[in-house]
């Protein structure tokens, strides 16, 4: 039964290499969409290109919706899977300066290393600027770590939040996508035309 | 005075249950022993086949690095010893048996002899030098007669030198992960892999890096082959061999091995190489030194993995 | 040889989605990114000051081997992936990605000046648009899906002041 790791099919040096293959895929995929290239992610922010929000949507539906039928056909065990705990105050305020920090930079973590591989400079210097943003947060820990700590929810899920089914909070994020699907080409045509 | 008497192996805390004579010293002189065996041998080998005005860097400049890493590589294995005084005791005696003994005569042999090939390819190199003194410039003249000669025998002892790395160590039969036949073999290929590597970082004609890239192409196949080949026999053997072959299926060194050699040194630079092949503008030096640093970590944990494997008990997690 | 497009978004979305889906099935957790950078720069940092690593509270989380982890190997990964794809497609090359109206050097400090804010800001998130958006919006945790709607908001109020960037 899935999560195989977490049922000890094999060991944590097995992990590794499959943590290497996945990376191999996220990479490659991340790739394809042209993330590795900053003026193509911030142009999200400006309505041109809505590219970020289309990958996003329809990997997480993709992911969500696998999730929920493996589940529903007893194929994995969602207790056994990590679920990002909820510190709802970090996270929307650590979220508003992130979504700051990606429009300045052009980049985020995962996309920068993208784009250093093939080659862009700003990438090298997102990343260089990444790691000096990490230092600085463990420096002034002491300082954020109320913030860091508050709005603890534990492992909350949307179903539970809403006291909803999982089927129909799936129902409900897939409605959304298609919402914001076609929203992002609509805006994308009008703000074509506007330049042309 | 502190006097330890050992009537046992096993009495040794430096060798029993886990071997903890080697640290960083032999891997390096391991993967600088290959890598100038591989530079020498596709040297000798081109030269053989009339190749010297179209790969400059292969059989003139590169073997001009061997004298300089090979003594790093003796220097590394100096620092090794116990007894540093004492090393020529070595060239006391011959012992067909011992890996040792070759070892140690081979390297009598050939760092004197790559010093003088390439010195016979000084002038061609750098058209300006000056020997400063009559006799050099009257020997190399006199060995560039010879150049065939030193080709032959070049071929033959860098062969011998890429397998000794390995034989050495599967010399020691109580170490299960070193006693296989598999690693002289190994460890030669992955030699003449890194010697191609080495030539390809350095080489201007694009004919030349795209033979030597062949060359390699080749060499890395065989590699994993080899590498499957040797989990294969371990999985066959007794279970000691089934607990050394563990420790990389699955234990502590999958990781590392898997990611950094197989993948990292060796899939993915044969795979860069073929696209290059293929006319994909890939950076070139970029497979080069992939195959490069994966040869370096193959000593490093074929080193480190047969001290911790053993006969009797589980390995040491 | 000449650029390839992209892929279209619905094609790569797909692919991503089926890669995070193979890590809950096989790993029963999801992608991530900046805690692999966490844990590069502990490693780092370990190398010159190891004792003032062990002494911060939040350094010292990630001290004991820092290297030999999930995400580290995840995001070597990346690297290899991304470059595999940018060569098929042809499109390695040197170059810095901006819109017309900034000079070179100006995007270059932008870009370390964004790269240090969203370093910050994704360690007091716990995570970034690949380990808690991506992850924890597919996982519907609250967080995730809080932290995202965020990440939209923060990101196009800020963008007016940096249009020159990229527009």
């Amino acid at each position: 039964m899935a999560p195989f790791y977490k049922f000890d099919y094999f060991s944590e040096g097995t992990g590794f290499i499959i943590a290497l293959l996945l990376g191999v895929s996220f990479g490659f995929w991340l790739e394809r969409a042209g993330f590795g290239s900053s003026k193509k992610l911030a142009l999200q922010f400006y309505f041109r290109d809505m590219t970020v929000l289309k990958v996003m949507f329809t990997s997480i539906v993709v992911a969500m919706v696998g999730l929920a039928f493996f589940t529903l056909f007893g194929w994995i065990d969602m207790t056994a899977v990590y679920i990002n705990p909820t510190y709802i105050w970090a996270q929307v305020i650590g979220g508003l300066i992130l979504g700051v920090g990606f429009v300045v930079g052009g980049y985020c973590p995962g996309t920068s290393v993208v784009g250093a591989v093939t080659g862009r400079i700003d990438a090298y210097f997102f990343l260089g600027g990444a790691l000096f943003g990490m230092f600085i947060f463990g420096e002034m820990f002491p300082w954020v770590e109320d913030l860091f700590l508050s709005g603890n929810m534990g492992a909350i899920r949307l179903p539970e939040l809403f006291n909803l089914s999982t089927g129909v909070v799936v129902f409900l994020v897939i409605l959304l996508a298609i919402g914001m699907f076609y929203g992002g080409e609509w805006l994308e045509n009008k703000f074509r035309e506007e330049e042309a | 005075m502190n006097e330890t008497t050992i009537t046992s192996g096993r009495m040794n805390l430096g060798v029993d249950p886990v071997l903890h004579a080697w640290g960083w010293e032999i891997p390096l002189y391991l993967f600088l022993g290959g890598l100038t065996a591989g530079i020498l041998f596709f040297s000798a080998i081109f030269y053989l086949r009339g190749r010297e005005n179209v790969f400059k860097a292969g059989i003139k400049i590169a073997p001009m690095w061997v004298p300089p890493l090979l003594a790093i590589g003796l220097g590394a294995l100096m620092l090794d010893l116990s007894h540093k005084l004492y090393f020529w005791k070595l060239y006391t005696t011959i012992r067909w048996e011992s890996p040792m003994s070759w070892g140690a005569w081979t390297l009598g042999v050939i760092f004197p002899l790559s010093t003088a090939w390439a010195a016979t390819w000084m002038k061609d190199v750098f058209p300006r030098w000056d020997w400063k003194f009559l006799i050099i410039e009257k020997t190399v003249d006199l060995l560039i007669q010879y150049r065939r000669w030193m080709a032959w025998s070049l071929i033959f002892l860098s062969a011998i030198l890429g397998m000794y790395t390995g034989i050495l160590l599967s010399a020691f039969n109580a170490r299960p992960f070193w006693n296989t036949s598999i690693l002289g073999p190994l460890f030669l290929v992955s030699g003449l892999s890194t010697g191609a590597a080495f030539v390809m970082l350095f080489s201007k004609n694009e004919l030349e890096r795209k033979r030597y890239s062949q060359v390699d192409m080749v060499l890395i196949g065989i590699e994993i082959f080899l590498i499957i080949h040797m989990f294969m026999g371990f999985l066959a053997s007794t279970s000691v061999g089934i607990q050394a072959a563990d420790m990389f299926l699955g234990g502590p060194y999958t990781a590392v091995f898997w990611t950094f050699v197989v993948w990292l040194g060796l899939a993915f630079p044969l795979l860069i190489e073929i696209m290059e092949l293929k006319g994909i503008n890939v950076p070139a030096k970029l497979p080069a030194i992939l195959v490069l640093i994966g040869g370096l970590i193959l000593r490093f944990i074929v080193v480190d993995a047969g001290q911790s494997s053993r006969w009797l008990y589980k390995f040491m997690e | 040889m000449k650029e390839k497009k992209y892929w279209p978004p619905y094609l790569s979305g797909i692919g991503l989605g089926i890669t995070l889906l193979l890590a809950f099935v096989l790993m029963g957790r999801g992608l991530g990114a900046s805690g692999a950078m966490m844990r590069f720069e502990v490693w780092f940092l370990g190398l010159f000051a190891s004792s003032h690593v062990a002494a911060n509270p939040y350094f010292a989380k990630y001290a004991l081997n820092p290297l030999s982890n999930w995400l580290v190997y995840e995001i070597i990964g990346v690297m290899v992936g991304g470059f595999l794809s940018g060569a098929l497609a042809g499109r390695l090359k040197f170059t810095i990605g901006k819109g017309p109206r900034i000079s070179n050097k100006g995007r270059l400090i932008l870009a370390f000046t964004g790269g240090t804010i969203m370093g910050f800001a994704a360690r007091l998130a716990r995570g970034c648009t690949s380990g808690l958006a991506l992850t924890g919006g597919a996982t519907m945790a609250v967080g995730g899906w809080a932290f995202m709607f965020a990440v939209f908001a923060g990101g196009y109020a800020m963008a007016w002041f940096v249009r020159k960037q990229w527009i």
